[in-house]
């Protein structure tokens, strides 16, 4: 299902160094990196995209590419491939375009989609227009290579995209041959977020940069200049410089101001904030035009970008917690579905159940089966909260449900489950239920797994069967074992889960067995109890799910 | 966060005395970390839980966990001061005949069979 929030390496997949793929199947949707030819797609699991579905061939297609030019191929598939719905054998790709393989409207894969910008993302680099330049600056040129990065960015809303016109700016006004931009990783190490030459094409890192310049800008956290090389003696140690015959070597840290207001408002101090990476840029010729551009409007290149990358780093960690809660609450409504249950009709007995959630998902169920063997009910509470709890209280549903719906004895049930859980080693998890199984001549069976013990109400008196076993999922070696009453026409069975007896009102008291014991056996509705318990609880919230289940013999 | 753990020595058997509460998350994880040192060099441990107020399903499984694979591994783990409430929902749980419960330190270190000084 895939709920953990997305931690992206600076270049994720989206990044404009490779095209991309998003493959879209119902609610799916994934963006994958096209970054090697030939792409295969196909049935097969060996497939770069694998589309399992009967219809698509095992071998169904490849995407190639030949001079920069992407095609995709089918490979005799079955049921063919579709570019923009018309079947083709060998069709060149362009931006946009929709494949489809072996199904129409099912699934499809849309090539090197334009990225779309979200609104944060704009306002968010609407502040370039607020760029400082040194007011030695009268160069027009300059300027006006100021405004088409404005105008680029404003654009544009992905830290990749952001990086690359920063550094095609950078070369620009340099006019040095090469440009990369290195950013700090967790580790501390430096790596590679973009690089690109002075005729727009991408570079990847090589030997010829020096590193040592780059650790050492990153550390000092202070510009290092050489406009030619061969006049610097300081070279001594630079391995990378002299063998690879560089003569101007730039590297900037990028790094925010951080503006300290100080009590003289009127001269706020600005404090050098740590790198978080550095701008690097190199030529194999000394560049006269780097002394002419003053290092005020690199510092202020580095600055900017700086904040830019801040903010888009921060847009990026919106929308990855955006999508995280867009799944979260996709999990949540399948659970809810999952979790309504169909009361069965059944002559001889009336159930009625109701769930108190004060969780948006959570681990407390209760489900009915009516079968040849009695109607059964099954109430259970999954230990810790949130989604793990959620998710072991679905697979446990579907495994209990299944083998009431066959008839199998209680006894079998809970030990299977048990089994499952403990050899599944999930840790910690485990559940606490009851099951419970009335025939039509009042005969009930059931078994207590760890669970809150249930309540017998004859004409108004309440019994607490004590027979119990452990919990499920919790000892693998736990054996089981049921009881059995005889039930008469008017008994009430009522099951409930702990956060009925442990809701707490202001004070710091229970609801407990006492009060629960006193409604159950004064008042013949199930509604009541919610009453007893929300008058309890005054205004104070609940802090577990509350289920009540009431089964009522009429035999 | 509301746990403080203690930890002491009783006649060569550790004592883990908490204080406050032992819920799913953090109080969990902090128990299981400390009890998971103190098994790497120590046979026998005591939990004591007098100043417990409050033990769910999450501390529960965590507790019978930490006693599983310590058992495993040839250690004891004995729990000793539980309240009233602990008490029922061992009772409930069946757990009570899991873990071997004292109702004082002092008990549960006799029952490792060190003699008092």
């Amino acid at each position: 299902m895939g709920l953990s929030p997305s931690t992206g390496p600076v270049s994720s997949p989206g990044s404009s160094i490779f095209p991309t793929l998003v493959f879209v199947q119902g609610n799916e949707q994934r963006t994958i990196n096209l970054d090697h030819t030939p792409f295969t797609v196909g049935r097969k699991v060996d497939k770069d995209l694998v589309i399992a579905d009967p219809r698509v061939s095992r071998d169904h297609a490849i995407i190639t590419s030949e001079n920069g030019q992407f095609s995709v191929q089918d490979q005799g598939s079955k049921h063919g491939t579709f570019v923009n719905g018309e079947r083709v054998q060998r069709k060149m790709l362009e931006r946009n375009d929709r494949l489809e393989f072996g199904v129409r409207d099912i699934s499809y894969v849309i090539f090197n989609p334009q990225h779309a910008t979200s609104n944060t993302a704009r306002e968010f680099l609407s502040q370039i227009s607020g760029i400082q330049i040194s007011t030695d600056t009268t160069d027009l040129e300059k300027l006006t290579l100021f405004l088409e990065a404005a105008r680029k960015l404003n654009t544009i809303g992905v830290l990749d995209e952001i990086l690359v016109t920063l550094l095609e700016l950078t070369l620009k006004l340099t006019r040095a041959e090469r440009g990369y931009v290195f950013m700090k990783a967790e580790d501390g190490g430096l790596r590679l977020a973009a690089g690109r030459n002075s005729k727009g094409e991408p570079l990847l890192d090589d030997k010829t940069i020096s590193h040592s310049i780059l650790e050492e800008t990153l550390k000092s956290n202070s510009e290092f200049v050489i406009t030619d090389t061969s006049r610097s003696l300081d070279l001594a140690g630079r391995q990378s410089i002299v063998a690879y015959d560089l003569r101007t070597v730039i590297c900037m840290p990028l790094r925010k101001p951080q503006v300290q207001a100080t009590r003289d408002a009127a001269a706020p101090v600005e404090n050098l904030s740590e790198a978080m990476g550095v701008l690097y840029v190199d030529s194999r010729f000394a560049s006269r035009d780097i002394s002419s551009v003053s290092n005020d409007i690199l510092r202020a290149i580095a600055t900017e970008a700086a904040s830019l990358i801040e903010n888009a780093r921060l847009v990026q960690a919106e929308e990855a917690a955006r999508r995280y809660q867009q799944e979260l609450s996709i999990a949540a409504s399948i659970q809810q579905r999952l979790m309504a249950v169909t009361i069965p009709e059944v002559p001889f007995a009336r159930l009625n159940g109701r769930n108190l959630s004060c969780k948006e998902i959570g681990g407390d169920f209760f489900d009915a089966v009516n079968t040849d063997e009695g109607l059964a009910v099954v109430l259970a509470d999954v230990s810790g909260k949130g989604v793990s709890a959620a998710l072991l209280a679905s697979t446990l549903q579907g495994m209990i449900y299944s083998q009431l719906a066959a008839g199998m004895p209680l006894v079998d049930i809970v030990t299977a489950v048990n089994s499952f859980f403990t050899h599944k080693h999930i840790g910690e998890k485990y559940a606490t239920l009851i099951i419970a199984r009335i025939r039509k001549d009042g005969e009930l069976e059931y078994v207590n797994c760890g669970h809150v013990p249930p309540l017998l109400v004859c004409k108004n008196e309440v019994i607490r069967p004590p027979h119990g076993n452990l919990p499920v999922g919790l000892l693998a070696e736990a054996t089981y074992s049921s009881d059995r009453v005889s039930l008469h026409t008017g008994d009430r069975l009522i099951l409930v889960t702990d956060g009925v007896t442990e809701a707490e009102n202001a004070r710091g008291d229970f609801f407990e067995d006492h009060r629960l014991e006193a409604v159950a056996g004064k008042s013949s509705s199930m509604e009541d109890i919610f009453s007893a318990l929300a008058n309890f609880c005054g205004g104070t919230p609940l802090s577990d799910d509350c289920t009540v289940v009431e089964l009522v013999y009429s035999g | 966060m509301h746990l403080k753990i203690e930890k002491r020595a009783k006649q060569g058997i550790v004592v883990l005395a908490c204080h406050g509460r032992i819920m799913f998350g953090e109080e969990a994880n902090l128990l299981r970390s400390a009890l998971k040192e103190v098994l790497t060099t120590n046979r026998k441990v005591i939990v004591n839980l007098a100043d417990v107020n409050h033990l769910d399903s999450g501390g529960l499984g965590m507790l019978v966990g930490v006693r599983s694979s310590a058992k495993a591994d040839g250690a004891e783990i004995k729990l000793s001061g539980l309240g009233q409430r602990l008490r029922d929902v061992l009772q409930i749980t069946k757990l009570a005949t899991v873990f071997d419960v004292y109702d004082t330190e002092q008990q549960a270190v006799e029952a490792f069979g060190a003699t008092p000084a």
